[in-house]
């Protein structure tokens, strides 16, 4: 592979992470579904040109251009890890509130709401 | 029914959507006011039976906020970061601007002249013209030296002031959310004014100090540092208080060096090991751990102090190891406050009585007429290990000195960029999350419970690949 297809590709995968990392910042559950293909797709393209490395080698530019991808990789990694803490202590406090707390002091899980549907 | 009862039911209904276009006006008045948050009007349907009297309509209940606590907290905690990463960021800008690592100015500059100026010497060892430069480059490595340790003395005099500033904005606003703790309990619990500035006090307290806040059942909000330590009870402020002294346990290793910063409780407990976080806390670290580690604290004489010492004790060897042309012993070049470790930098001078024709050039030991510049010389490249410092050279000791804060600022740069988004994101769940019920709650973590494990694994796929492309680069 030439020496800048290799930055390309390299840098063509953190713009796909950069875009995974604005739909993150919002970390709704719908912007968290687009964002696991637009990932996959990055790894994807990673993995397609990592496997002819070693024999077509790369150049400094290359690899600085893989830490700033593995930085955008890392803040990702940051932003996925900042909403799951969000949700699963609200996930606890919620519990906490519906169904108190066990014998050990900590949250009962809430028991799931039961609904009854009639189709006519 | 009778047509006063109808208009009575009537008069009620408008009465409660009237209060209801009230609410829906005042979240438009205040949709940009900081600190408020929507309120919605629960409308309470009346009972309608015309036989026994009711006559049914509706009626406006209760105010409800949408403020969520939590999610209040969780952005919170975000801010708390991020004003800690942004002060380092501008700490360490003004501390990078007094390394110098291009080799033009600064202490790199006067060590590649001084260490020219012995080559020379070396070169031409009766030669009064080389001699002076000697004497001149070494005045200018004592100034180099003095310069930078006067430059950090202000950085930590700056430090201190933010401090001691910051100390104040902190007992400033927790005493605004006293006075609003006076009104709230004076029976305004349920005004959105008053909870729109009680939360936006607590948002720019949040850039400060870590701290958790408790609403109260009387409405009135308990602030607490690092979560354990009380600011605010009622209308009770336990103030906090700024010193500096020197620590005590264990005993100071340096006596003489500049004390360190303290933040006291209201009880004259010292916290100052607890902030950690915020604003307060970047300036503490800055103040008393990054600063000392260049010159010095009460444990520790510091880099740049070490550095001068050793060169000036290095030269000064060498020299008075030497003999002039008429046998006379060589007498030492630089000067220094040796009572004080944590000074030398500062006090690094060169001998004024000391003349050119002083500077001992011959080395009797092995009877060589200009070993001992030529040994001076050795110090930019050294052989010996007697010529290094923490065993590599005077230059790229000071550079590894100068480096530090770069990867510091670097670093700190990296971080609060990755907190700003993190505060973004804080903001849009308290926005997504901000007056949903427990069946959407439910729903949403169940939706997020999926959608987290997919991203997780690629996020993890993505790092070692990446890793994996940056091992197999060339460096």
């Amino acid at each position: 592979m030439p020496q800048a297809g290799i930055e390309e590709q390299l840098r063509a995968a953190r713009l796909e992470v950069d875009g995974a990392i604005q739909l993150l910042v919002t970390a709704s559950p719908e912007s968290l579904d687009r964002c696991a293909p637009i990932l996959e797709t990055a790894s994807q393209r990673i993995a397609g040109f990592q496997s002819r490395l070693g024999e077509e080698g790369g150049n400094s530019k290359a690899r600085e251009e893989a830490r700033r991808l593995r930085s955008s990789v890392s803040r990702a990694g940051r932003l996925l890890e900042g909403a799951a803490s969000f949700h699963f202590n609200w996930s606890r406090m919620r519990d906490t509130l519906c169904a108190g707390y066990t014998e050990g002091g900590a949250p009962a899980p809430a028991p799931p709401r039961k609904r009854i549907s009639i189709e006519g | 029914m009778n047509l006063l009862s109808l208009l009575n039911t009537s008069a009620g209904t408008l009465a409660a959507y009237g209060s209801v276009l009230e609410t829906a006006q005042n979240n438009v008045s205040n949709a940009s006011t900081p600190g408020y948050a929507k309120q919605s009007m629960q409308l309470t349907a009346m009972p309608f039976d015309p036989s026994t009297g009711f006559q049914g309509g509706v009626r406006s209940g209760t105010l409800v906020s949408s403020r969520d606590e939590y999610a209040e907290q969780a952005v919170r905690q975000q801010n708390v970061s991020l004003g800690a990463q942004q002060q380092l960021v501008d700490s360490l800008t003004s501390l990078e601007s007094l390394f110098d690592i291009s080799g033009q100015q600064g202490i790199p500059k006067a060590l590649n002249d001084v260490f020219s100026a012995f080559s020379a010497w070396g070169a031409s060892p009766t030669n009064q013209a080389t001699r002076q430069t000697v004497l001149d480059s070494a005045t200018e490595v004592a100034q180099s030296f003095q310069q930078a340790a006067n430059g950090l003395a202000n950085q930590e005099h700056t430090a201190t002031q933010q401090v001691s500033q910051t100390v104040d904005q902190v007992n400033q606003l927790v005493g605004q959310l006293q006075q609003l703790n006076k009104i709230i309990m004076a029976g305004n619990r349920n005004d959105a004014g008053i909870d729109a500035q009680v939360n936006s006090t607590l948002q720019n307290l949040s850039q400060l100090v870590d701290f958790t806040a408790t609403k109260q059942d009387d409405g009135s909000v308990t602030v607490m540092l690092n979560g354990n330590q009380l600011l605010l009870t009622e209308d009770q402020q336990y103030k906090l208080s700024f010193t500096q002294s020197m620590p005590t346990s264990p005993p100071p290793t340096y006596p003489n060096a500049p004390p360190s910063a303290q933040v006291l409780t209201s009880d004259g407990t010292d916290i100052t090991s607890q902030i950690t976080n915020g604003q307060l806390g970047a300036l503490l670290n800055v103040r008393n751990q990054v600063l000392p580690s260049y010159i010095g604290d009460a444990y520790q004489p510091g880099d740049l102090n070490t550095m001068a010492k050793q060169f000036a004790d290095r030269v000064n060897q060498l020299l008075t190891s030497g003999q002039m042309s008429d046998g006379t012993a060589g007498v030492p070049l630089f000067t220094y406050d040796t009572s004080n470790d944590t000074a030398v930098a500062r006090t690094i001078a060169v001998d004024p009585n000391v003349t050119p024709d002083q500077l001992a050039a011959v080395d009797p030991a092995a009877n060589v007429s200009n070993g001992i510049p030529l040994a001076l010389s050795q110090l930019a490249s050294p052989a010996d290990p007697a010529d290094e410092i923490n065993g590599v050279s005077y230059s790229q000791f000071y550079g590894n000195l100068a480096g530090r804060v770069g990867s510091q600022l670097n670093d700190a740069t990296n971080q609060s960029q990755v907190q700003q988004s993190l505060v973004a994101q804080a903001e849009s769940l308290r926005q997504q999350t901000s007056g949903v019920s427990l069946d959407e709650e439910a729903t949403i973590l169940v939706e997020f419970q999926r959608a987290y494990q997919a991203t997780s694994k690629f996020i993890t796929v993505l790092d070692q690949l990446t890793q994996t492309t940056i091992d197999m680069l060339p460096t």
